[in-house]
């Protein structure tokens, strides 16, 4: 019954289909639909209170959509749908994000906060993690150089035995994109990965988007508001304004698109 | 291109050998009473120390790292202690058997009350576990045929391998044994994947269940090892002090356990000891002898709730973060340039 609904392109990663949410009687998204195709950056733009967080939140899971649905290709190359799934699951099947405001711990070193972006793949059980067998201390071991790995591919290996409070705002976001990639993801989600960021942390930032792509071999969908950073990392865009949507095509199309400069810049008289 | 890549710390055991030295000077103090130095009454102190600290260590982790609180603490000691005692005495089952089952089955039902914080948090989860408390202390004193009613129950010394008969003394290293395994214990639970997940629901429910961290797990979890752990120090407080009324477990002595925590150090093993210490043992041993005020009774409670507030106020971590706050310090000062790349050892080593 539910195959039919269960397809997705071959190049396709993830597809978004009317998504509509209603918070009482406002529509926050209304009949979304887009989809991302492997190792593209896809970015989602509009102006404050378009609905992009909420997009993501319907995608992720942290809000039932009302109607629509979120077909994902998973880690491990089924075609699943995602609505009605439970939060906790949705990192087990390749899809990983950041928050507007980095979520990290402070009393945890940046090595052990990226280590629970693998939480997922320890498989040692409560009983061996209590009593330190060997299985549980080799398991912990690896996944600590593959955290390592990770560390040094986004140049922040030197801190990975500071406490998070204490860095810098740059380098806690730097440490939340690291704990993304530590599971093997097919799709990660940056929620507004510029903002708060000076000009050459974002031409850095810029760099390291396309690189994660490249090595690990995923698709990245990201929501801006630094439009220099959108022009230049995304293969693709989305706007959409209260909700709806406007336009969908490659930066220079979009730059171009009437209504997309209407909802940025107002009507003119 | 050509930096060095940094060591990846694994686990070690230095901490391992650091609890058991612990244990050993511990063991010391017997060695004194018997030589005089000490009175006889320091063993039943201590010894009530130590009791409280495997309780307090279970609701450290509860509290202090999955960030859910609970006043029921004290309930799941007596639940712990009333099992032992009737199945040691009562059913006659040999001693180790029934601390199993005192453990047990008080964790199983732990597990049934941490439904309770899927639902709420903060103060009324607080009111919710006291409720469950005092169903278990109302339940004691009703239960006669089991509790004994008012009239409490009593149990003998443990007897090890059905051989071995203990001793005050012997009993007072068994304590010291237990509570150095369940440091052991501590340690490595919250330094592996168990612990991280409880310090991101508790500094993020929405950022933990994007790693795939279910709440509903790890908070389950964290009831049954708090309830777990406050079962087996009440069940090896039975046998040590070998007699239990209803009334030992009542919300003062649950409101004690965490001024403990509070007081010594959130999330520090030995600051838990440290707490216990100076709510249970210096009122004893301390207080009491000061002339005038020593005399009146709820002086106490005055002394630990005055140190609550002031460990709010002026060190959130407690005494142990005191003391690790003093050392990293020390440290840091002739190392300076340092200071950014190799924090990690000064504020590890006492706030675990």
């Amino acid at each position: 019954m539910e195959n039919t609904n269960l397809i997705l392109d071959e190049d396709e990663v993830l597809r978004v289909k009317d998504l509509s949410i209603n918070f009482g009687g406002l529509k926050a998204v209304d009949n979304l639909s887009f989809s991302i195709k492997k190792n593209q950056v896809f970015g989602l733009i509009g102006p404050n209170g378009a609905g992009k967080t909420t997009c993501f939140n319907c995608i992720t899971q942290f809000y039932r959509p009302t109607t629509g649905s979120v077909l994902f290709r998973t880690k491990n190359g089924n075609v699943e749908e995602l609505v009605g799934q439970n939060v906790h699951d949705i990192i087990k099947k390749g899809l990983v994000r950041t928050f507007q405001n980095v979520e990290l711990i402070p009393e945890l070193s940046v090595m052990e906060n990226v280590l629970l972006g693998a939480h997922v793949d320890f498989k040692s059980s409560l009983f061996a993690q209590a009593l330190k067998l060997p299985k549980a201390r080799k398991e912990e071991q690896e996944f600590r150089e593959r955290t390592m790995d990770v560390l040094e591919f986004m140049g922040i290996a030197d801190y990975a035995n500071s406490l998070c409070s204490g860095l810098p705002y740059g380098v806690r976001k730097k440490v939340e994109m690291a704990r993304t990639l530590l599971c093997d993801p097919k799709l990660i989600i940056f929620d507004e990965p510029a903002a708060g960021l000076n000009d050459v942390e974002t031409d850095e930032l810029t760099l390291h988007i396309r690189q994660i792509m490249e090595k690990y071999q995923c698709s990245i969908f990201l929501v801006e508001h630094d439009m220099g950073l959108v022009m230049n990392v995304c293969d693709r865009i989305c706007a959409i304004s209260f909700g709806k949507f406007l336009a969908e095509g490659t930066p220079a199309e979009i730059q171009k698109n009437k209504l997309v400069q209407e909802a940025y810049l107002g009507e003119e008289g | 291109m050509e930096k060095k890549r940094p060591a990846v710390k694994g686990f070690s055991n230095k901490q391992y050998i650091g609890f058991i030295i612990f244990g050993l000077c511990l063991c010391l103090i017997p060695v004194l009473v018997k030589m005089g130095v000490l009175k006889t009454s320091f063993l039943n102190i201590i010894g009530g120390s130590i009791i409280y600290t495997i309780a307090a260590l279970g609701l450290n982790i509860l509290l202090g790292y999955a960030g859910s609180s609970s006043l029921g603490t004290a309930g799941f000691m007596g639940l712990g202690a009333y099992i032992s005692a009737y199945m040691s005495a009562d059913l006659g089952l040999p001693w180790e058997l029934s601390l199993i089952i005192a453990t047990v089955i008080p964790t199983l039902i732990g597990i049934l009350v941490g439904v309770l914080s899927l639902k709420m948090s903060g103060l009324y989860l607080g009111i919710a576990t006291l409720c469950v408390a005092e169903i278990f202390r109302k339940t004691f004193s009703q239960f006669t045929q089991v509790t004994g009613g008012f009239a409490g129950k009593s149990a003998s010394f443990p007897v090890l391998f059905g051989t071995i008969k203990l001793k005050q003394t012997g009993t007072f290293v068994l304590l010291i044994v237990f509570m150095v395994l369940a440091m052991m214990l501590t340690y490595n639970l919250v330094h592996g994947q168990l612990g991280r997940a409880l310090h991101a629901i508790r500094s993020s429910e929405t950022a933990a269940q994007a790693m795939g961290v279910s709440l509903r797990k790890y908070r389950l979890v964290a009831f049954a090892l708090a309830s777990g752990y406050g079962a087996m120090a009440g069940s090896l407080y039975v046998h040590f002090v070998r007699f239990v009324y209803p009334s030992t477990w009542n919300l003062l002595l649950s409101l004690n356990i965490l001024a403990m925590i509070v007081i010594g150090g959130m999330r520090s093993i030995y600051g838990t000891f440290i707490g216990a210490i100076i709510v249970y043992a210096v009122p004893d041993l301390i207080l009491k002898r000061i002339p005038v005020v020593g005399s009146y009774n709820g002086f106490a409670y005055v002394f630990s709730g005055v140190l609550v507030i002031l460990v709010i106020m002026f060190s959130r971590g407690g005494i142990a973060g005191m003391i690790s706050g003093l050392v990293s310090k020390r440290k840091a000062r002739p190392a300076e340039t340092a200071a950014a790349a190799g924090t990690d050892d000064s504020s590890g080593a006492g706030t675990e």
